[in-house]
């Protein structure tokens, strides 16, 4: 099979992904019966208002056009109002994708870039004492709740040291780099154990394979079978684990943008949940499944351009 | 370990050097800088049902009437009308005259990009706005019944796709470019305090229709202030506005009761009289006081976790504080805390189990623990301040007893707890709300009554009152409007849920004497019925009543003018900032 | 050398018992639940709720961890912690094997439309953020314990269902099946006796991720105010101190990170032994 009928076959099969994606949406968020009229009339709500409200939300329609609905803005993104708010939801996610991506990429660099050195320092000196002490260390720091990392942090850095600014955003670079560098120093943190733990494994898997013990019985030294034959071969895990964090770059980090205020889209979920802000909600598990099936999408063919028995397979 | 303390220490010194450009205090021009707890929702009146959000509304928009700012108890007096309305022998009709001159903000929907003159129109087209039955405006039930003709407008309108508004309704008329009449169904004493609140702010047919669906990230009104760059960005936890340059001639007031009188120095002074207003949305509370101790914020409540840090012997402040030039300010709020029985159920009809559980509440702990000593433990419903509240009255069914709550249990058929069924006490998801469920389960334990503590998201609550699947539920409520029959109002049967009455109360006698009270005038003999009725709320314990909450607020030197006020809307306009002090005290922060 | 007649398993214990790290994490999980133990049977700190003193007082002798709002000893509620831990970890972690391991056995062994539908079945749910689908699921089921319990457990069958199927598709064709389908094994028979024995390492390591997955989970849904009502856990105990950290009350906070640490700490490098213990792939090789 050539690469491009591939790519065809792999691209048809998100359509049943999308299509069941939209199901479970639709079992958990229309199914359940929620009423919206205490989100949407507040507490002054008559049983006529709540009916009148329901017909132009389209919750009187029946059911099979509601699912279609979903499935509708899954590809026009036209997710309607908020119930709390009233405002445009796409136009919402377009405001606060970009002050969480200004938190969550330069988080998300910094994490992966030196968890790779990290783990590459780890897998030379394997089995050492190096290695079982910075495992140990690094499952140490993941052992930790989030919550207690960024309460801590706030208080300390930003409170008692006064390093940064304590909370708050500005738009625009370079203006939000004061107000960024707190939350993107706690997400390194909270992400650098599991990406090295994960690393080691990949690359000492590898170290264990047959090819590599041929290389270094080919007399090559140890530092270049790491670096040229290991790596290369661990190089497709690793990317993959990478890619597929992408997705949870754009659903922006729930608790750090809360405290920090940071006008990104994990605080706009959060404030959903707390209001029970459905229409949100679906948005936002919708845009997070495409993005995630899109990069899954990605990987895959990486893959096979990389290597191309997957295919076959 | 030292890798990583290499590392991270590599990249704290790296990012660091961003750091030293931190911020300035900005003292070029009169800002007010505040910080607020919670997501403005919009910037259309007719939603604004959340303080947030009218607060934010009322600096941009204006009614025909206003509280004074300087005089207490609260008192009306015109705003965007010219004086205070005629009002017809029966009480039926009332007639404004509009003020002359006021000016929409300038606007790209207005012809020429120039605001229009304010006309009695306006005030019709808002009003049907508030009741369009396609909108769903939040405060229709504020004039729901009221007006004549509007009902019935509202009842039409809902069948079509349209709503019409040219039909004219005859309860709501502009008879001339500056005269609006209002005529009402019945008696309704409170309909002036409805033209105070954001609900019925005026806005322009023209922005309306331009901006459509918009409309609500697009205010302009007649107001003090306009949002910089005019779009409202909801997600945004900042929002700046400048002075509105075509804001009429309003001078601050030349009257004032006797604790506001030192505010007289800006008196006839034209509003505003500051040059921007900056709103920070912080939701968690400790960023929120470090912002205010660095000087960034102008004033800031105080919370009871930040309270023994700051208050001394529960009066006064913290040296540290007082050095800097902050200080404090303490003011009640009309507001009552409570603990509402669900009366549907035929285990809360039983009078005596509920004066059993409301002596078995110690109010006392729960104001220090929560309230740090400083409310007022509730008597009854209504609070101090307003008509109706007994200062000397003490309900007998209020603090703590526990071998009258034993021998009130027994009698009710529930010796030491026995045949009680686990009780849910429902609170919204809020941390401290949680805590003041465990302890409220910790006190009933001590009589045997078993509590099992349930959170919930705010409209989850809700839900659950509507619906009846409550059982005991904290919540509190906050003046509409300074009148005693708001708080009352929440014990009329006839409001059971969904209306405002959660809890279902409904006592023949306590319905009969409301219904008469409500349609009054303000006078002595309504304040004797108010009393009446605030009587038979405490002795019947609908609800287990909380606490009269305290603000306290902690303010920087160069804030002037302001106080704590259960009617923040329009505040901004009177506050001034002094400057030279500014300078000086930021240097001592 | 290996000794041939040595399973899996056995050698897998012997091995276990030299790594010094896994012996250490045991033993301190056993710690745990010993103590989880002591509170459910009320051995220790069941009057946790009892007044001890008065309200955040620091730690002392007498209270080691001082006292929270209520002057309750934080030392007997983060004990009492232990219990809803354990619990969460522990009934969360089956409910997901269970879903997990059921779901990867019939997707792998029958293959086919049952496979194809299994697969389009996680591969969608994978696609939605797990925060999403467990606010949902308590919102469908209504708040509570056992809710917590099932919606933590509905939301984290995936990875193991995955690891379970592929490997189950490696063993149905292998001998040792086949001969036990010549005996006349029925496929019930065939997978649950014959292959969800040597797949069962991978559901003892994915048992030991999800055990300590769930035990963090539980602080960020306290956060949300969907954690656990009623008890304490560390989850509301570390919510609680966010409003206290500005009194400088931060000996809640402590307790209960101290206290997960630890656990967590020791599920999680009991879970790396485990697979370096377990796993043919790094078998005998490390």
């Amino acid at each position: 099979m050539n690469l491009w009928s591939y790519v065809i076959r792999r691209l048809l099969y998100t359509i049943p992904i999308i299509l069941g994606v939209c199901l479970i949406i639709f079992a958990i968020f229309n199914l359940s019966g929620y009423d919206p009229a205490q989100t949407l009339l507040g507490k002054h709500a008559t049983a006529k208002q709540i009916m009148e409200v329901r017909k132009e939300l389209g919750l009187e329609k029946p059911l099979v056009q509601q699912y279609f609905d979903i499935v509708k803005s899954a590809f026009t993104l036209d997710f309607g109002r908020s119930w709390a708010t009233k405002q445009n939801i796409l136009d919402m996610i377009k405001e606060g994708a970009v002050p969480s991506l200004t938190v969550t990429i330069p988080a998300f660099l910094i994490s992966t870039i030196t968890a790779i050195l990290i783990s590459i320092l780890v897998a030379f000196n394997r089995g050492k004492f190096i290695d079982k002490y910075l495992v140990v260390k690094f499952v140490g720091m993941m052992s930790i709740p989030s919550l207690a990392y960024i309460l801590f942090f706030q208080w300390f850095f930003a409170y008692k040291l006064g390093w940064f600014e304590i909370s708050g955003y500005e738009h625009g670079f370079p203006d939000f780099i004061p107000y960024t560098i707190l939350p993107v120093i706690i997400m390194v943190v909270l992400s650098i154990g599991p990406d090295v733990r994960y690393f080691r494994t990949v690359i000492l898997d590898d170290i264990y394979q047959d090819y590599v013990r041929t290389a270094r019985a080919k007399g090559l030294s140890e530092t270049v079978v790491l670096l040229k034959h290991v790596l290369k071969n661990s190089l497709i895990p690793i990317i993959t684990y990478v890619v597929i964090q992408i997705p949870f770059l754009i659903l922006g980090a729930l608790l750090i943008e809360s405290f920090f205020s940071i006008p990104g889209l994990g605080g706009i979920t959060v404030k959903a949940v707390f209001d029970n802000d459905f229409p949100v909600i679906k948005a936002m598990t919708v845009l997070f499944a495409i993005s995630y099936i899109v990069f899954t999408l990605i990987t895959d063919i990486l893959y096979t351009v990389v290597d191309p028995r997957v295919r076959l397979k | 370990m030292k890798m990583r303390k290499i590392s991270i220490c590599a990249l704290l010194s790296g990012l660091m050097l961003f750091t030293s450009c931190t911020k300035k205090v900005d003292t070029s021009e009169k800002v007010l800088n505040l910080a607020v707890t919670a997501e403005v929702k919009g910037m259309d009146p007719i939603y604004a049902n959340d303080k947030y959000s009218s607060n934010e509304i009322a600096r941009i928009y204006e009614g025909l009437l206003e509280y004074h700012y300087l005089k207490r108890p609260y008192t009306l007096v015109p705003n965007l009308a010219e004086s205070l309305p005629v009002v017809s022998a029966d009480g039926l009709t009332y007639t404004f005259k509009i003020r002359k001159g006021v000016k929409f903000q300038d606007d790209a929907a207005f012809d020429g990009g120039k605001g229009r003159e304010l006309v009695a129109e306006d005030f019709v087209y808002s009003i049907k706005r508030l009741a369009d039955p396609k909108l769903q405006g939040l405060g229709w039930w504020l004039l729901e019944g009221k007006i004549k003709g509007l009902n019935e407008w509202r009842e039409k309108n809902s069948e079509k796709d349209v709503v019409d508004y040219s039909e004219v309704i005859e309860g709501l008329k502009a008879t001339d470019s500056h005269t609006l009449v209002f005529k009402l169904n019945k008696p309704f004493p409170q309909f002036l305090y409805s033209l105070a609140m954001p609900f019925t702010f005026v806005v322009s047919k023209e922005v309306v229709t331009k901006y459509g669906d918009n409309f609500l990230n697009h205010p302009v009104g007649t107001g003090p202030f306009m949002l910089k760059g005019g779009e409202f960005k909801q997600t945004s936890k900042r929002l700046t506005y400048v002075k509105n340059p075509t804001f009429r001639k309003k001078a601050f007031p030349v009257e004032a009761s006797e604790e506001f009188k030192p505010m007289l120095s800006d008196a006839g002074k034209d509003l505003p009289l500051l040059d921007k207003v900056v709103v920070n949305i912080i939701r968690e509370s400790q960023p929120r006081m470090l912002q205010f101790k660095k000087g960034k914020v102008d004033y800031n409540s105080v919370d009871k976790d930040n309270f023994d840090s700051m208050i001394v012997a529960g009066k006064s402040l913290s040296k540290e504080l007082l050095d800097k030039g902050i200080n404090l300010e303490v003011s009640p709020s009309l507001d009552v805390t409570y603990t509402a029985y669900n009366h549907d159920m035929k285990l809360f009809q039983n009078t005596n189990l509920r004066r059993a559980l409301a002596l078995a509440y110690d109010v006392e702990e729960m104001n220090k623990l929560f309230n740090n000593g400083t409310a007022l433990p509730a008597q009854s419903v209504i609070p101090p301040g307003i008509a109706g509240y007994m200062k000397n009255y003490k309900s007998p069914y209020r603090s703590k007893n526990l071998r009258l709550a034993k021998e009130l249990l027994a009698k009710a058929g529930y010796k030491d707890g026995k045949g009680l069924p686990e009780i849910t006490y429902d609170c919204p998801s809020a941390s401290t709300s949680r805590q003041i469920g465990e302890l409220i389960k910790k006190q009933l334990a001590e009589i045997g009554v078993n509590i099992k503590v349930q959170q919930n998201t705010w409209p989850e609550l809700q839900k659950k009152i509507t619906k009846r699947q409550v059982m005991l539920y904290g919540i509190a409520w906050g003046a509409d409007y300074p009148d005693a029959e708001n708080f009352l109002q929440l014990l009329y049967g006839p409001n059971k849920a969904p209306g405002a009455n959660g809890s279902g109360y409904d006592n023949p006698e306590f319905n009969t004497l409301f219904k008469k009270a409500a349609v009054m005038q303000d006078s002595p003999e309504r304040t004797a019925l108010y009393e009446k009725l605030n009587r038979i709320a405490a002795e019947e314990v609908p609800w287990i009543y909380g606490v009269h909450r305290q603000g306290y607020t902690l303010k920087h030197s160069w804030l002037k003018n302001y106080m704590s006020t259960d009617f923040e809307a329009g505040q901004a306009q009177y506050i001034n900032i002094d400057l030279n002090k500014k300078k000086e005290m930021l240097n001592k922060l | 050398m290996e000794n041939e007649s040595k399973s899996l398993w056995a050698h897998a214990w012997d091995s276990l018992k030299k790594d010094k790290t896994a012996v250490f994490s045991m033993t301190i999980i056993g710690i745990y639940v010993l103590l989880a133990i002591l509170t459910v049977t009320g051995v220790i700190a069941s009057d946790w709720s009892k007044e001890v003193g008065a309200s955040y007082l620091p730690p002392s002798l007498e209270n080691p961890f001082g006292t929270d709002i209520f002057g309750r000893s934080v030392l007997l509620k983060t004990l009492k912690g232990v219990e809803m831990a354990i619990a969460i970890g522990c009934v969360t972690a089956i409910i997901s094997t269970v879903i997990g391991v059921l779901f990867g056995l019939t997707a792998g062994y029958f293959g086919g439309k049952v496979d194809e539908v299994i697969v389009w079945f996680y591969t969608s749910q994978a696609s939605i953020p797990g925060i999403m689908l467990l606010f949902a699921i308590m919102f469908v089921l209504g708040k509570g314990t056992s809710t917590l319990f099932i919606a933590l457990g509905i939301t984290s069958w995936i990875p193991l269902c995955r690891l379970v199927r592929g490997e189950v598709m490696r063993h149905k064709e292998r001998e040792y099946v086949q001969a036990a389908a010549a005996l006349g094994a029925g496929n019930r028979r065939r997978m649950l006796k014959h292959i969800l024995p040597n797949i069962f390492h991978i559901v003892i390591i994915q048992f030991s991720l999800r055990f300590q997955m769930a035990i963090k989970s539980e602080v960020i849904l306290s956060y949300l105010g969907l954690g656990v009502q009623g008890a304490p856990s560390w989850g509301t105990m570390i919510d609680d101190s966010k409003l206290e950290l500005s009194r400088g009350v931060w000996w809640q906070l402590g307790a209960a990170t101290f206290a997960m640490f630890f656990l967590v700490l020791a599920l999680n490098l009991l879970g790396d032994a485990l697979r370096d213990a377990l796993d043919p792939k790094l078998k005998g090789k490390a």
